[in-house]
């Protein structure tokens, strides 16, 4: 990747006097294949067989003056239009102390990251996708699935971070991802830094079978009311993690727009139940969100964000870590090196015993209308599925369901749940379901 | 002056279709040129200034087989480009291989049109460093109309620039300008509730805009009032009740529960369709109700012309109770058996558009007047409105949903939900504030739902849209307010 005339420009750019007293560019050049199923139309103009290349270059300047410049450049800019890009950021310039970090050489960790089979696909080798569109299709077809629709991606990416400080680093990965949805109700899917093997593609795609099935009947009339439900890993992570992230975002915790105070953080406060953990490594070998380095050039680490229950720290960049007074922590960039921990988790069968008389809650629709910094939630759950005794699907109960997600995670008779072939477990808690 | 990069790639476009057409394809060129900044004040100081810039082309070729594939890069320079489409006709010749039929185009009308709207000077005007001052004197005076909250003021400003050429013949380019000011109002208890408000203009000149500033305090002080309530307010009981609903969540209502649905994308699987096929003509709503989508100029999700270069027409999808007009692009539109209405829109350059919506709007037959300023109606006046007209009377307490805060649809069941800012609940002699809850229900059971409109028509809520993985714009509303029968199928969340 050539960040030369950027570079050289940053050098000598003048501007109301000013020189650039520090900077710092994080970039990625990228090249991408990606197909697209829709409505069962593989390749269709809507979905078409696409590949791009790109460069971006996300830059930070502080000037002589001390006022700070931030934005995003692309390809034109970076090689051909520096210096004109970089008159434009000092019109843009703003005081902020506390954003003046520009990160200098460190020790960097190694991780697995770049997968020669998922960088031939980038490359446009369309061969390898071909058993997998036709084991989608096969099963479409066996089980009498009216449509799918779905997508199939490969991805190569360079990434470098370089800074005034003598920081110039580098590495090479690969992405991965493919997802399948059946009727338009309910699917599976991946992401990854290497290409799933088929054996574990078609296991992740017939899991997914059997709750599609079960959502074409409907469940008999019920009353609504506080029941057990069990929430699917991809509920979890949508809606649980998602509001923890938000309010654990150190711009959240430092304006107080969250539901976390700072001091808060000082104190380790009980926020979640005792035995509940929030952690990250980016350090997990080809995960989706493993990575050596962030775009300020921060070095990987795994982090605890609630441990026990407690709060250790936010999610710091270096300009919110200083104004907090904590140390800035590498942000998840995928939900696979997010780490929802407690107790021993209760297996996927036995968890749909205990959920009797209550539902299983497979997707929602509306998380990003609520209200993260209250938990309180109110969202339509159509696919979920009625559970009876000894933990029988009994058809689909088109639902909404309510409550709050610091209480729940809070509450004593909360369960976690392992569901098989996920990462994230599966919740499962009193909650109010009032079926539609 | 936006266009000039791209009236400037003359050379370049003619290249691509010289080469397409020597190999026997069919083209379609997109060139984006994007400029964005934004500036978030909190706390009266100016928490950051972000500028990016984004350029490119993507290569849409139809080969003589009809395999379709998309080439993208964010550069103008030929030798690539001509590069990148012979490998997107590479790609389009795998189709076959993995089992991707032949697509076909409707037969085009090529327009030549260059399309700038006036105004668009003040975008060089635009200094950010003022507009920081100026969104902290905002700050100051909504803290001092609703003191004790932590707040938030930003502007952003978007200049999207397209130009679209085709095989046949067809040139067209154009800018679409936009400027959001929001606000956002945290309660500083142990409870903490997040209520916002915007407006939009074409311009950054709306910082200088008496009316539209008046308009946006009026609104940043009731979310800051209503941020401050939350807090002490109770959760409304979940079930079918009378409703009324203001135009920003009526705008939802028409968007994720009819809108999404029309797009002819999705007709193999969508609720509105049979076999793929539009179910124009069907009844699908009260006889009073009609829903119609079009680009309104300076509006935010104004767009002149479809990411195919088609001139993007009025599509009245829902006349008067019955089905009319899908949202359809020259790919869906042979298909589905609705006329094309040039409906398909792209976040960017790198990706494949989709039919879909700019300004939709609810619009009823014989709306009551509603004298005034919609931000001069709180519950209060909404009530007496209501009393006014015998909806009280007909119903003892009616719940009035207020404020949108987003929405989706599963256009394969016609599931929607949208979420409130507040509810409360309006009878004789009493109002009462409550947290808000999501609505859902059947699109058929709300437009069914639909008896009462009033005041004029108000299209300027805003929002941005989701869909296979692209944002977009969009916008609509209805007259001030709309009333809906209890239907058992239109459901108000809560505990």
């Amino acid at each position: 990747m050539d960040l030369s005339a950027l570079v050289e420009a940053l050098g000598g750019t003048r501007e109301d006097g000013c020189f650039v007293d520090a900077w710092s560019v994080a970039a990625t050049e990228a090249r991408r294949l990606t197909l697209g199923t829709k409505d069962a139309r593989t390749g269709s103009p809507h979905a078409p067989l696409a590949l791009s290349e790109s460069l971006a270059a996300r830059f930070k300047i502080v000037w002589s003056d001390g006022r700070i410049s931030r934005g995003v450049l692309d390809r034109r800019q970076i090689e051909q239009d520096a210096a004109s890009a970089l008159r434009e950021a000092r019109l843009s310039s703003y005081d902020d102390p506390d954003a003046k970090i520009v990160l200098g050489p460190a020790s960097f960790p190694d991780v697995a990251v770049f997968d020669s089979r998922t960088d031939e696909i980038a490359g446009g080798t369309v061969e390898p996708l071909a058993p997998r569109l036709a084991a989608i299709r096969a099963r479409v077809s066996a089980h009498g699935f009216r449509t799918w629709s779905g997508s199939l991606q490969a991805a190569r990416a360079t990434a470098r971070v370089v800074t005034s400080e003598g920081l110039d680093v580098e590495t090479l990965g690969t992405s991965w991802s493919w997802h399948a949805t059946f009727d338009g109700e309910i699917g599976a899917g991946i992401s990854r830094r290497s290409q799933d093997d088929e054996a574990s593609f078609l296991a992740r795609l017939d899991r997914a079978i059997p709750v599609a099935l079960a959502l074409r009947e409907d469940a008999s009339k019920r009353s609504g009311g506080v029941v057990p439900v069990l929430f699917h890993p991809d509920v979890v992570e949508e809606l649980f993690i998602a509001a923890l992230l938000h309010n654990l975002d150190g711009a959240a915790v430092a304006h107080g727009t969250g539901a976390f105070r700072r001091e808060q953080f000082h104190e380790r406060a009980a926020v979640l139940r005792e035995d509940l953990t929030l952690r990250h490594d980016p350090l997990v070998p080809f995960a989706a969100g493993a990575y050596r380095f962030t775009q300020e050039g921060l070095p990987a680490r795994p982090v605890s964000y609630v441990e026990k229950g407690r709060l250790v720290s936010p999610l710091l960049d270096t300009k919110y870590a200083r104004r907090l007074a904590l140390t800035p922590t590498p942000a998840p960039s995928a939900i696979d090196t997010l780490f929802l921990e407690g107790p021993a988790p209760l297996a996927y069968d036995a968890a749909l015993a205990e959920t009797a008389g209550g539902a299983l809650v497979l997707g929602v629709l509306g998380v990003h209308t609520q209200d993260f910094t209250s938990g309180d939630f109110s969202m339509s759950a159509p696919q979920t599925l009625a559970v009876t005794e000894g933990g029988r699907f009994a058809g689909r109960l088109r639902s909404t369901i309510s409550g709050n997600l610091f209480a729940l995670l809070r509450s004593p008779a909360l369960r976690l749940v392992s569901f098989p072939g996920e990462h994230t477990p599966g919740l499962l808690a009193p909650c109010g379901l009032d079926p539609v | 002056m936006f266009l000039d990069t791209l009236t400037s790639l003359d050379p370049l476009a003619s290249a691509l279709v010289e080469r397409a057409r020597v190999r026997g394809a069919y083209l379609i060129w997109r060139a984006q040129e994007r400029t964005c900044a934004r500036v978030l004040v909190r706390a009266g100081r100016v928490e950051e200034i972000a500028t990016s810039v984004s350029s490119g082309h993507g290569i849409h070729v139809v080969d003589e087989h009809g395999g379709v594939a998309l080439a993208s890069r964010d550069d103008f320079h030929g030798e690539p480009a001509l590069g990148l489409l012979d490998r997107a006709l590479e790609a389009a010749g795998h189709a076959h291989r993995l089992g991707v039929p032949p697509a076909f185009l409707s037969g085009l009308a090529p327009e030549r049109a260059r399309l700038e709207p006036t105004g668009l000077d003040a975008y060089r005007r635009f200094d950010p460093s003022r507009a920081g001052k100026r969104l902290a004197e905002l700050e100051a005076e909504i803290a001092a109309r609703a003191p004790g909250l932590t707040t938030t003021l930003a502007l952003s400003t978007d200049v999207d620039a397209w130009r679209v050429v085709r095989s046949d013949g067809g040139d067209v380019a154009w800018v679409m300008p936009r400027c959001v000011l929001r606000f956002s109002a945290s309660s500083r208890g142990a409870e903490r509730h997040t209520v916002g408000a915007s407006v939009a203009g074409p311009t950054p000149d709306l910082l200088d805009d008496p009316a539209k500033l008046a308009t946006f305090l009026a609104r940043a002080e009731a979310a800051a009032r209503l941020a401050a309530a939350l807090p002490d307010a109770p959760s409304h009981p979940a079930g079918s009740y009378p409703l009324v609903i203001d135009y920003a969540l009526a705008k939802g209502l028409a968007h994720e529960a009819f809108g999404h649905a029309s797009e002819a994308d999705g007709f193999r699987s969508s609720v509105l369709a049979k076999d793929g096929r539009f179910r124009a003509g069907d009844t699908v709503g009260a006889s009073h109700v009609s829903i119609v989508d079009e680009p309104v100029a300076g509006d935010h999700a104004w767009q002149p012309y479809s990411a195919s270069g088609v001139r993007r027409d009025r599509a009245t999808i829902v006349d008067r109770g019955r089905l009319a007009d899908a949202l359809t692009d020259p790919w869906s539109a042979p298909m589905s058996g609705a006329r094309l209405t040039g409906a398909d829109r792209a976040e960017s350059f790198r990706v494949a558009p989709l039919p879909r919506m700019s300004n939709i709007r609810i619009e009823i037959d014989g709306a009551s007047p509603a004298p005034g300023a919609f931000e001069d109606y709180g519950p209060e006046e909404v009530r007496e409105l209501l009393a006014g007209s015998g909806v009280l009377a007909r119903h003892p307490e009616v719940v009035f949903l207020s404020g949108y805060s987003g929405g989706q649809v599963n256009p394969t069941t016609g599931d929607f939900v949208f979420n409130c800012k507040a509810i409360y609940t309006l009878g004789e002699g009493k109002i009462r504030l409550h947290k808000p809850a999501i609505f859902s229900g059947s699109m058929f059971g709300a437009l069914h739902a639909i008896r009462e409109g009033y005041g004029p028509l108000l299209l300027d809520a805003i929002g941005t849209c989701g869909k296979w993985g692209q944002s977009v714009p969009s916008s609509g509303g209805s007259h001030y307010f709309l009333v809906l029968e209890p239907a058992p199928t239109v459901r108000l969340g809560g505990r």
